[in-house]
């Protein structure tokens, strides 16, 4: 009924309710409400001098005797207290939200529930009001918004992260690994959004849990449940380029058991942003997706989940090839499946211990296809297909009110399959990762961790972590963490087989890099190896090391700022390097350890409670990202630059610019409102992205020119929404208004407007 | 435009050798002419995406660094092109080397410059990105020569030359009005200076 933890909220609400009674009585017609009207379940009430009472979760409020003084607590408010006359003569108690996402519980950042407050490290949670505000309907509209994240175009629209690229930042589904990446990017727009609780954002490496992909932060979506009650709802949502997404909500629940259905379709024309060139930048898709998730009671001691999710995605278009002979349209089609499997089950056999043992299975593929128009033969076809399998056995231990010990164990099975690799692959990996939660004394918490990881490809990893908080006073905290993150070579890295004909070179994974070059050898294709063969093969993993620090300060009951800072140190960047000329002036090239880079920056974010019904916020990002290599050679005087009169000179260090696609100014600005006449809420919202590094230009392939700058650029954003008092939902709003939209965000597509509705068919049939 | 780049080349380099007053010096008493070579056609062979056959060969196109033209396969030509490949005329000895620096700084071949021929195996200007003389630009298709690079060369007559190659598409555009499907390619604009008297001095 109530998990042990540390949160503090938690242990006073235990304190509480351990001198608890059970009055038989209610107090009729008096409601809790939170200030939007609605009942507040399971709030407490403390009449002075008696024990504190429980009010049940349809808001019914136990009677009790007559006292001076009434005190009324909930989770997530501010407390309130009353005088006796006051507390028989109201009939609506409203409390006030506690401003702030402080009191937010995050799962995934230490695998047991722990608020906000009580985390040693950055984390951001987006509750479903603000996942809402943005009138996002894919999962890269509601990231984007956020002042610690970019979503940057490559292969899909991937997530960025203090200047790390999705490579390096594990998606979690309901605290379960997502799959399925292109050229390494995770594309957030395979992720619907319609039936997202909240999102939980971690910055800084967190392999000490995770393991590998989890180096430069987390990102962790939490579908909605419903405890105790049954909902359905239906919604529809119209938007710009023909975009439809109609959607299903079923939920069945009881004290023991609850089932959540959840179906999804989203389809659109997409959008052309250079219309001089055959074929848009975003084809014309459909994507729908269905999930399921039952969970419930199987005794006292034992919990178990199921969760279910399957997602398909088909996307057609045309493409013009240009050769000598002519030009020639091509068919394109593609397709993306993705299907998830999670058992869970959960052993509590009293209240210090809770054992949990999880099952994930994910299947992932995707199919393109792309035909001559006029003989109809195919120009190109490839398959790629992936399969993802743990088990993972977590034990928590609370070894006092003090102490919390995790210990995980598990193990992995993936395999690939596809056109451009040789048979089907597999890969085999275990780990176990420990952690200590320690609050020493109360103003201080301490969060320890370290990850083994044993695999079969490219050996073993140790991922150590280490984050403390002191609260300064009642306003402020300070938190640092230390922690080291890895990625693992990927399929592509290591078993990649390519060769492209048409640009004449050869790709070979590392492990099949010696192979390939004795094949071409033994064929008399080889006219000179490149580097020492002895090197060829030798893979290892990616590394970091970071270091986070910054402040939470509260400094009024309205008011709170968030800083962060952090400097991320990455060596072994995995990229491509020639590794021999053939005889026809070709080059193979395989996947060496060769970069190292920094990233480091500051994070703000200021949010202040104007009125009851106006807030304000801010945010701003600093980044500064750069690799080491490339400023050693400017240092050597190795790089030169030509200018447009063509005149060569070398490139100083005030001439780099850094890592391509990283502003290194970004921001946001939000305003909501809430006309209280009308009950409409406003959501206004400008994002700004600073000028950013689009690609070489001038020949030297790093980021020295003006000209290889795509421009800054803010997009204004407005949603206004009204929920009615039957629960009826509306929208209305707008993204990017002033139709902003440029060849160097080809995930950008100018001004898109929306309409939506929610309809809660079951609570009006029981009106 | 093109003649005052040219003019402008020649008077740097006068300026520079002006400067230098050593008594010892050898060198030239004229200022070396800098020659520009506009848009000279080498488009590769034509080869199918799908097998990598080649569907039209085409020849490479013989360039006198001497002459400053172009000759037949059986003159004394020094250079030939053919798409983003340069080959160097290995049947009259033409040796070449890769080296980095600012063209007009290079007044002299450096001791360290590997001068090699081609041979069955082996390009004295090495072919694919980032090797020679350009960088293939994955993200945009690009091919564009890499800024720094001077080819040297020995010719036919036993002469060095400094070569710095400019632009691969034709009209020499702007790097960034190249549109790789759109802008024809193979067209190379280069320029040059030979040492006509032997010595290694430019």
């Amino acid at each position: 009924m109530i998990r042990f933890n540390l949160n503090k909220i938690k242990l006073i609400f235990l304190l509480l309710l351990s001198e608890l009674s059970m009055a038989a009585s209610f107090e009729a017609d008096k409601r809790i409400l939170d200030s939007n009207g609605n009942i507040i379940p399971h709030a407490l009430v403390k009449l002075e001098g008696q024990k504190a009472m429980l009010v049940d979760e349809l808001g019914k409020i136990p009677q009790g005797r007559m006292a001076e003084k009434v005190t009324v607590f909930a989770m997530g408010f501010e407390s309130l207290q009353l005088s006796w006359e006051e507390w028989v003569s109201r009939e609506e108690i409203i409390l006030k939200e506690k401003s702030g996402n402080l009191q937010e519980v995050v799962v995934s950042a230490t695998r047991t529930e722990r608020s906000v407050e009580q985390l040693p490290i950055p984390v951001t949670v987006l509750t479903t009001e603000q996942i809402q505000e943005t009138g996002g309907i894919r999962l890269s509209e509601i990231l984007r918004e956020q002042t610690v994240l970019q979503i940057t175009s490559n292969h899909g629209s991937g997530l960025q992260m203090q200047g790390l690229d999705s490579d390096y930042i594990l998606i979690l589904l309901d605290g379960e690994p997502l799959i399925g990446r292109t050229a390494g990017t995770f594309d957030l727009d395979r992720i619907s959004v319609s039936n997202i609780d909240r999102i939980e954002i971690l910055r800084g490496p967190s392999s000490a849990i995770y393991g590998s992909e989890a180096m430069g932060g987390v990102i962790n979506i939490i579908t909605k449940s419903y405890q105790n009650q049954s909902d359905l709802n239906l919604g529809l949502r119209h938007r710009s380029f023909n975009s439809w997404n109609p959607y299903l909500e079923m939920g069945l629940g009881n004290r023991k058991w609850n089932t959540q259905l959840f179906l999804d379709h989203f389809q659109t024309d997409g959008f052309d942003l250079r219309s001089e060139v055959v074929g848009q930048t975003q084809n014309p898709y459909r994507a729908s997706t269905a999930q399921l998730k039952v969970s419930g009671e199987l005794s006292e001691k034992f919990k178990i989940s199921l969760f279910g999710r399957a997602y398909q995605e088909v996307s057609d278009g045309i493409l013009e090839t240009g050769s000598a002979i002519g030009a020639q349209l091509l068919d394109l089609g593609n397709q993306r499946r993705d299907i998830n499997f999670n058992p869970t089950l959960r052993f509590k056999p009293n209240a210090d211990w809770t054992i949990t043992l999880r099952g994930m299975s994910s299947w992932f593929g995707t199919l393109s296809e792309t035909n001559f128009r006029s003989s109809g033969e195919a120009f190109d076809f490839q398959e790629f297909s992936q399969f993802f399998h743990r088990t993972e056995l977590q034990t928590d231990y609370m070894a006092n009110a003090k102490n919390l010990f995790t210990l995980g164990l598990g193990q992995v099975k993936e395999t690939v399959d596809a056109t451009r690799y040789d048979a089907l692959n597999r890969f085999d990996a275990g780990y176990f990762f420990l952690q200590h939660l320690w609050d020493p004394v109360s103003k201080v918490n301490i969060v320890t961790g370290l990850r083994a990881d044993f695999h079969s490809q490219f050996g073993n990893r140790l991922s150590p972590k280490i984050s403390g908080q002191y609260q300064i006073s009642e306003k402020l905290s300070w938190q640092a963490s230390l922690g080291a993150g890895f990625k693992a070579p990927d399929f592509r890295q290591l078993l990649l087989n390519f060769n492209n004909a048409a640009a004449g070179y050869y790709v070979f994974g590392a492990n099949l890099a010696a192979d390939g070059i004795a094949r071409l050898q033994e064929q008399g294709l080889v006219a000179q190896i490149l580097i020492n063969p002895e090197t060829i093969g030798q893979l290892n993993a990616e590394t970091s090391r970071a270091i986070n620090t910054g402040f939470r300060w509260k400094p009024s009951s309205n008011t709170q700022i968030h800083i962060n800072a952090y400097r991320n140190a990455i060596d072994n960047l995995i990229e491509t390097a020639p590794i021999a000329q053939l005889v026809t002036g070709q080059i193979a090239f395989s996947y060496f350890n060769i970069r190292s880079v920094i990233t480091q920056g500051v994070e703000m974010d200021v949010q202040v409670r104007l009125l009851e019904n106006l807030t304000m916020s801010g945010g701003y990002a600093f980044l500064d990202a750069r690799d080491l290599d490339v400023l050693d050679r400017i240092d050597n005087g190795e790089i030169f630059k030509r200018n447009a009169q063509n005149q060569t000179r070398r490139v100083t260090r005030a001439d780099y610019g850094g890592l391509f696609n990283r502003s290194r100014h970004s921001g946001n600005f939000k305003v909501n409102y809430r006309e209280n006449y009308s009950g409409i809420d406003l959501a206004f919202r400008a994002i700004y992205r600073g000028r950013f590094g689009f690609g070489d230009i001038n020949g030297n392939l790093i980021l020295d020119d003006d000209r290889e700058y795509a421009p800054a650029w803010v997009s204004y954003n407005l949603t206004a929404s009204k929920t009615f008092e039957n629960g009826l939902f509306l929208e209305l709003g707008g993204t990017n208004l002033l139709n902003t939209a440029t060849p160097a965000q080809p995930n950008n597509p100018g001004r898109v407007l929306f309409i939506g509705m929610k309809i809660p068919i079951l609570k009006l049939i029981n009106r | 435009m093109k003649t005052i780049q040219k003019l402008i080349f020649t008077s740097l380099i006068a300026a520079f050798l002006i400067s230098c007053d050593n008594a010892e010096d050898l060198g030239p008493l004229t200022p070396l002419e800098v020659t520009l070579v506009e848009d000279l056609a080498a488009p590769n062979d034509e080869i199918d995406r799908n097998t990598g056959e080649v569907i039209q060969a085409r020849s490479f196109q013989y360039f006198s660094l001497e002459l400053n033209e172009l000759v037949e396969e059986n003159e004394n030509w020094d250079i030939a092109f053919k798409g983003t490949t340069i080959r160097v005329n290995s049947s009259k000895n033409v040796t070449a080397a890769v080296v980095s620096g600012v063209f007009e700084e290079i007044t002299e071949v450096p001791a360290s410059a590997k001068f090699n021929t081609d041979t069955a195996n082996s390009f004295a200007i090495p072919t694919g990105s980032g090797n020679g003389w350009y960088n293939y630009n994955s993200a945009t298709f690009t091919v564009t020569p890499i800024p720094g690079r001077v080819i040297l060369v020995k010719t036919a007559a036993d002469n060095y030359a400094k070569i710095e190659i400019l632009s691969y598409y034709r009209g020499n555009p702007p790097v960034e009005q190249i549109d790789p499907r759109t802008t024809p390619s193979g067209y190379y604009t280069f320029q040059f200076v030979l040492q006509s008297n032997g010595t290694s001095k430019f």
